[in-house]
């Protein structure tokens, strides 16, 4: 190990990412942007649901009733309509997402003691939104309900109404959302984007790198020179490694300031374990590059090799708990379910190195098994 | 030019006679490119699959449960977390044991029943649960706070039934709503009918920009591009056959993920005119081309046109509504979106194979996405005649 | 460093013994042997996929092998370990000009990667970087990016990166290919320069055939063997024969009648070329006059065979070349060829202008039907620019033109549809096979449908593809395809052809059967043809030439003509064999000679007096000890002018 040729390649490596246009804003820009379209885009709160309403009572209680949805930050009320009839068109045209009926007698039914039917119609085609927006309306549901019982409750048995709510609701909840109290969305998004981006891009990058010089012939100074491949390896990556840390910062950053995510953990902690992360996915990079001989097919590949286990076996989407066995086992061999673990418990969570060590080995066992692996696959003396 | 009828004629057919020799060519090496069709088929058939098996739904989460109780109340309301939402992952003993199995997200849920929950039933005195969710992940989160409160409220509402003798026959004798849901288009709330089509339609718009800008920027690459610009080709000639061959590639890969992934496998009832998808779809790649026409003018190899093909690809996705509908993006998002043809593609493809809408109700979106491709194909062609003119 | 020493001085420093490589299937070389000398330039000639690189690579341990063995310094490269021992005294560039050089660093920041790459200390890296950039002349542009060097610069740098760590064999492929004369010249200067004074030994591979007489030894290489080797003279004496050099009326005529019996017979502009294998000089004269009796035949000379000459008889000793000559079908059907009168290519004052650089400066020329054109220049020199504005694709800042009879600004669809056009990068659809490719282009120019059969099949014969029409055109070899690339462009009958360096990378045999196609249809079909070359060798066909230099005609008449005008202006060539060649070429340079150029072991410069320059080299020559072997006038060729006329052009410039 000479450390003057590691320091060359890596600078000669470095320059050269630097003053390629095309090459630097894929190593700066996309990762950031990623991070900025994901973080805006991927909207998992489900608020704002368009809704129409078909009142056949249009009584006092019916629009008490239908208040409830018009006052609701959840629900954005876009008018009436005359009949069921002209619901389907506006559902169909993405107009609106809900539409609630009221039957007839609506008011007289329910005053004579009598259960009355509200048909509520949902546009299924967002499946999350369409469990949420039910969640919401057998809430509303709830709580008229509950209410309903209880001056029913209180006009039959002639308790006062104090009592009378407590019989008709005897159970009640203390919901305590852990780790993100206000449910955002986008903190958790952007915590786990974090890991989706540093899948994704430093792999990418390295791969393109090391073929790029395999495609031109530049490869064969370093054959036929006295480098070691281990030289090669470290003083190749090198740079490849510190951009994704940069890019690593500059996302945590974003994360923390422009999406506001609260940071709860421990951040030397969180920077090591993120550094074995890149470290980790870079490998996987100089892996598949060791398989091709064009940029393009080292682009394809990476794709295929990356989004899965990112998308499916990370838990980003999928919680990995509620997956089959099969499934688990899967994500138990890909390294981003750990590193998602490790960026919502030190976002998140405040959990650190107590909790999570076990998590930091599995990246760390995994980059040493990558690098491992290319510097066996990797010769001097290739074949062809 | 206002020649004789006989040699417009001729022209004509001369004209036509080179498209289609150009355009045979380009079929010809589309069906030569081994790592393309590779390509192409992981991407129309595989990836599609595998966006069908992504699941957003609340599925098996793991409740943990602190029974300070131990009563056949208690345990009866433990028994209604179950599947398909939940799981049973348990007991614990204390509660820093279930705050321990959600730091380390082996539960997602820990319910806490205080003691003398089944005696203060009893006695009409309000009782609190307690339910804890991890909301690290909020549409999880959301979903299990919101199932377990629905499951909890039931069975206070069932316990208060009850205790005013309330049976299931004489029910409809207390005044209250019963909800009645009907969820269209996606009954049964399948995943499996939502992201595949986001998908595909995806899929769609990265092969109507990648097929063509490869295969103008091959032909730089390789250097073909000036025997084609030396011969009396015009650059409509050169352009038009690439695309149309495109077109008719992305259209075949179509049928197969249509016919064969979300309806073979996903069961995607494919409610509205087919004739009417594959039109739309044709309108949206042969327009959408010209995005890959524009990249190929600025690029000088395929790995370039590749990278900024994702730079074009990944704004337009993400402003398309297929992850998010447009209802719940910011103001200024939702005004940026009607400037992604996705964006439109997006809204017909479910319109037409979900919803099973027609041309009366979809008119606006495709005079959209018609206008914008126009928009689109003009600027590409306008880049490739000025760099190839 | 001991089994080194062990070996001693007289043990060769490469030692190829029944060398094989293969890749999956295909065989690359076949059993090649060879072995190099401690201080010698070697030269591996033979065209694209002959095997060079192959071996190149092997020796340079970057490349693994199937069979045979190989020695370096001693060493028996039979493992990436041992490669690892002895490649710290090895120097490799691989093909490709500037391929291997950083384009996005500095002129600079290249050598010192490739210095630290090395373990080049930094008070010898300042010291050998200033002095090879003196002697390349590149001191001045130490901060330029690589990207921005032009291609003689390019290969100057990339032998300096080579050379920076002083190793003791260095490994050079095709490092001259696509460079100009003039650069080509500097490149052996320093090459030879430095070899001399360090003992370096170089292994150095080339396409041009007439680099041999550089090299002290070389192998003739051809489809993954060596067809022969030794030094260039014992080459050319194993090979037995005699040329004749003539000219007869009517060429075509003659020609023909020479074919039947001497495959290696063909036209050169205005003469004829006929190797005579195994005849000595009297007696090959006697057969082609019996050839050629009742013809009108004059200035019969038999002349030595050159190295191309040996190799062509060497190839066709092993496989004679397949018979197809149906060659002689007319391309054209409808009615008789134009007369050979008119002007069909006409350039006037055409400029082009990229950005701040002017890339053609003010060229006026004028080609005839049924002319060879030749246009000559170096990389960027703007051949491939006139060109372009001529067929259309680009057009011109400045100036006028026609073409076919239109004028290129005004008819520019009217012109691409009459011309045909073979470019210099190979450019047709290598994933289509032959018979696809020539219908595309048969329909793309308009060959109506029912005609369509009829010219595909004319033009198959014309360029001899009748037996691969259904392979694939990336199967072909390069000589197979720049005939389809010929085919291509003449299917639908152009009476002007373009041509943009049609015969880089094709083997001498596959370069003579692409002439005697265009013989054929310039002196046959009347056809105008515009050709650009770097092939000095190739220039010797055309009628009429024209030099271009940074971007302007410095030179424009029939070939012989030129040559004449170099004699008036500079006198003749004096090729001097001298010992040592160093210093005399030192000595000679210091009396005022200064265009002397070291060709090999010899020393050529040009003279208007011989017997006066004779005089004062014997003189100079004994004043400093230095011993003169021979010194004999020859005539000029093509290069001799090229390099003079550049040089002339680069000191007007300097002075003005």
């Amino acid at each position: 190990m000479k450390i003057r040729r590691i320091v060359a390649l890596a600078y000669k490596e470095w320059r050269e990412i630097l003053r390629d246009r095309l090459f630097f804003a894929l190593a700066f820009v996309v990762p950031a942007s990623l991070m900025l379209i994901f973080g805006y885009g991927l909207t998992l709160d489900v608020e704002h649901i368009p809704f129409a309403v078909v009142d056949h009572d249009k009584s006092a209680m019916s629009r008490d009733y239908l208040h409830r949805y018009i006052d609701s930050r959840y629900f954005d009320y876009k008018g009436d309509v005359a009949s069921e009839r002209e619901i389907e068109p506006l559902l169909a045209d993405s107009r609106i997402r809900l539409a609630i009926v009221i039957p007839p007698r609506f008011q007289e039914n329910l005053m004579s003691g009598r259960a009355v039917e509200v048909q509520t119609l949902i546009d299924g085609t967002f499946p999350f939104r369409t469990s949420s927006s039910k969640g919401y309306v057998v809430a509303i549901n709830a709580a008229f309900n509950g209410e309903l019982l209880g001056s029913y409750i209180s006009r039959r048995l002639g308790v006062s109404a104090e009592t009378a709510k407590a019989m008709a609701q005897p159970v009640g909840v203390q919901l305590r959302y852990l780790y993100n109290q206000e449910v955002k969305s986008v903190w958790s998004i952007a915590a786990v984007l974090m890991m989706f981006v540093l899948m994704i891009t430093p792999p990418f990058l390295t791969a393109l790198g090391v073929v790029r010089e395999k495609e031109n012939v530049s490869i064969y100074n370093i054959y036929a020179s006295t480098v070691t491949r281990g030289e090669f390896l470290i003083g190749k990556l090198a740079p490849y490694v510190a951009i994704s840390v940069i890019n690593f910062l500059i996302l945590w950053l974003m994360a923390t300031q422009l999406f506001g995510a609260p940071f709860k953990g421990d951040p030397l902690f969180f920077l090591l374990a993120s550094v074995i992360y890149v470290t980790c996915t870079t490998g996987i990079g100089l892996l598949v590059s060791l398989f091709v001989r064009t940029q393009v097919a080292a682009m394809m590949l990476t794709v295929i090799v990356t989004i899965v286990p990112s998308v499916l076996y990370s838990g980003l989407l999928v919680p990995i708990a509620s997956m089959d066995a099969a499934g688990q086992f899967e994500a138990h061999l890909f390294p981003a379910m750990y590193y998602t673990d490790i960026v919502l418990g030190s976002f998140l969570k405040g959990v650190g190195l107590e909790q999570l060590w076990g998590k930091v080995l599995a990246l760390l066992i995994y980059a040493v098994g990558l690098w491992t692996a290319s510097f066996l696959m990797f010769h001097k003396r290739p074949k062809s | 030019m206002n020649g004789d009828p006989a040699e417009s004629r001729a022209r004509l057919y001369l004209w036509w006679s080179r498209l289609a020799a150009m355009t045979a060519k380009e079929l010809i090496q589309f069906g030569r490119d081994t790592l393309l069709l590779i390509a192409i088929a992981y991407l129309f058939i595989f990836d599609i699959y595998m966006a069908g098996s992504v699941s957003m739904q609340l599925n098996h989460a793991v409740v943990v449960v602190h029974d300070a109780d131990h009563s056949a109340a208690s345990r009866e309301l433990v028994y209604r977390f179950r599947p398909p939402y939940f799981k049973l992952g348990g007991e614990v003993l204390d509660n820093r044991e279930g705050q321990r199995l959600l730091d380390q997200g082996q539960a997602l849920v820990v319910l806490d029943i205080p003691p003398d929950f089944e005696h203060d039933i009893r006695k009409g005195k309000p009782v609190d649960v307690q339910v804890q969710v991890d909301a690290s992940n909020t549409v999880l989160g959301f979903l299990a706070a919101s199932y377990s409160a629905q499951i909890i409220g039931q069975y206070g509402f069932d316990q208060a039934l009850s205790r005013l003798g309330v049976t299931e026959r004489s029910i409809q004798n207390v005044p209250m709503i019963q909800s009645q849901h009907r969820v269209w288009y996606n009954p049964n709330q399948r995943d499996a009918w939502f992201m595949p089509i986001a998908e595909l339609l995806t899929v769609i718009t990265i092969m109507a920009i990648m097929l063509p800008a490869a295969a103008a920027v091959r032909e730089k690459e390789r250097g073909t591009i000036e025997q084609l610009l030396v011969s009396p080709l015009t650059p409509i000639q050169i352009l038009l056959p690439k695309v149309i061959a495109m077109t008719l590639v992305i259209l075949l890969g179509t049928a197969v993920s249509l016919f064969f992934v979300l309806y073979g496998m996903f069961d995607v009832p494919m409610k509205g005119s087919l004739v009417l998808f594959f039109a739309v779809t044709t309108l949206y790649t042969f327009t959408t081309a010209g995005l890959g026409l524009y990249i190929a003018t600025l690029s000088r190899n395929l790995a370039q046109a590749a990278l900024l093909a994702i730079l074009v690809l990944m704004p337009m996705i993400f402003l398309s509504g297929a992850w998010t509908p447009p209802e719940a993006m910011p103001a200024g998002m939702r005004t940026a979106m009607f400037l992604s043809p996705l964006y439109y593609f997006i809204e017909m493809g479910y319109g037409i194979l979900l919803k099973g809408a027609g041309l009366d109700v979809l008119w606006d979106s495709l005079q959209g996405l018609a206008l914008l491709g126009m928009v689109i194909f003009g600027f590409g062609v306008w880049r490739f005649k000025r760099q190839f003119g | 460093m001991g089994q080194a020493a062990m070996v001693g001085k007289d043990a060769p420093v490469v030692r190829v013994q029944d060398f094989v490589k293969r890749y999956r299937k295909q065989m690359a070389v076949d059993g090649a042997s060879l072995s190099i000398d401690r201080g010698e330039i070697y030269g591996l000639i033979g065209p694209d996929g002959a095997g060079k690189s192959s071996l190149m690579k092997a020796i340079a341990g970057v490349l693994s092998f199937d069979g045979g063995t190989l020695h370096i310094f001693g060493e028996k490269i039979d493992s990436e370990a041992a490669a690892e021992r002895v490649k710290g005294r090895l120097g490799f560039m691989p093909q490709g000009l500037g391929l291997n050089l950083y384009p996005e660093l500095s002129v600079e920041e290249n050598i010192d990667f490739f210095a630290e790459l090395r373990d080049v200390p930094p008070a010898e890296l300042a010291q050998r970087k200033h002095k090879l950039l003196a002697m390349t002349r590149l001191d001045n542009f130490r901060d330029r990016p690589m990207k921005q060097l032009s291609g003689g610069m390019k290969q100057k740098l990339g032998l300096v990166c080579t050379l920076i760590h002083e190793p003791e064999l260095i490994i050079l492929d095709e490092p001259t290919t696509g460079v100009d004369p003039v650069s080509r010249r500097d490149f052996w200067m320093i090459l030879t320069q430095l070899l001399r004074e360090r003992g370096v030994t170089a292994l150095v591979s080339t396409a041009y055939m007439d680099e041999a007489a550089r090299f002290h030894r070389l192998s003739l290489m051809f489809d993954g063997r060596v067809l022969i080797e030794g030094e260039p003279d014992t080459i050319l004496r194993e090979v037995p024969g005699a040329l004749v050099e003539l000219v007869a009326e009517p060429q075509v005529e003659a020609l023909l009648r020479l074919k039947t019996r001497f495959p290696q017979a063909e036209a050169v502009g205005p003469k004829l070329r006929v190797f005579v294998p195994g005849a000595t000089p009297q007696l090959a004269r006697a057969q082609v006059e019996a050839q050629l009796e009742g013809l009108m035949v004059s200035e019969m000379q038999a002349v030595a065979p050159e190295l191309e000459d040996a190799f062509i008889a060497l190839l066709q000793q092993r496989q004679p070349a397949g018979q197809d000559d149906a060659r002689q079908t007319q391309v054209w059907l409808d009615g008789d060829p134009p007369k050979g009168d008119g002007i069909a290519i006409a350039a006037r004052e055409l400029s082009r202008d990229f950005d701040h650089f002017r890339a053609v400066d003010r060229v006026s020329f004028e080609v005839r039907q049924g002319e060879i054109f030749g246009l000559l220049g170096a990389n960027g020199a703007g051949k491939t620019t006139a060109i372009k504005m001529l067929t259309g694709i680009l057009p011109p800042t400045g100036g006028a033109g026609t073409v076919a009879g239109a004028d290129m600004r005004r008819a520019g669809l009217a012109i691409k549809g009459r011309i045909g056009y073979v470019s210099q990068a190979f450019s047709l659809y290598q994933d289509m096979t032959v018979q696809e490719n020539l219908r595309l282009f048969a329909r793309i120019y308009g060959v109506p449908g029912s005609r369509l059969a009829e010219r595909i099949g004319r033009v198959v014969a014309l360029a001899g593809l009748s037996g691969v029409t259904a392979q694939l055109v990336s199967k072909l070899p390069m000589g197979i395809r720049q005939r389809l690339a010929l085919a291509c462009a003449l299917v639908h009958g152009p009476r002007v052809l373009f041509l943009d360096e049609p015969t880089s990378g094709v083997d001498p045999i596959g370069r003579r059967r692409f002439w005697e196609i265009l013989v054929h249809l310039a002196r046959i079909e009347q056809v105008a043809i515009l050709i650009t070359t770097h092939y000095m060798s190739e220039a010797e066909h055309c009628d009429h030439l024209a030099l271009m230099h940074a971007g302007r005609i410095i030179a424009d008449d029939t070939p012989a003509a030129l040559k004449a005008a170099l004699q008036q202006e500079a006198g003749q060539v004096l090729d001097i064999g001298a010992e040592p060649v160093l210093p005399a070429l030192e000595a000679l340079e210091q009396a005022g000679f200064s265009d002397a150029a070291l060709f090999g072991e010899r020393i050529h410069l040009l003279a208007r007096d011989i017997t006066a320059a004779e005089a004062r080299i014997r003189t100079l020559f004994a004043e400093r000890g230095i011993q003169l072997r021979d010194i004999a006038p020859r005539t000029p060729t093509l290069e001799d002018v090229f390099v003079h006329r550049i040089l002339q052009q680069e000191q007007q410039e300097a002075s003005a």
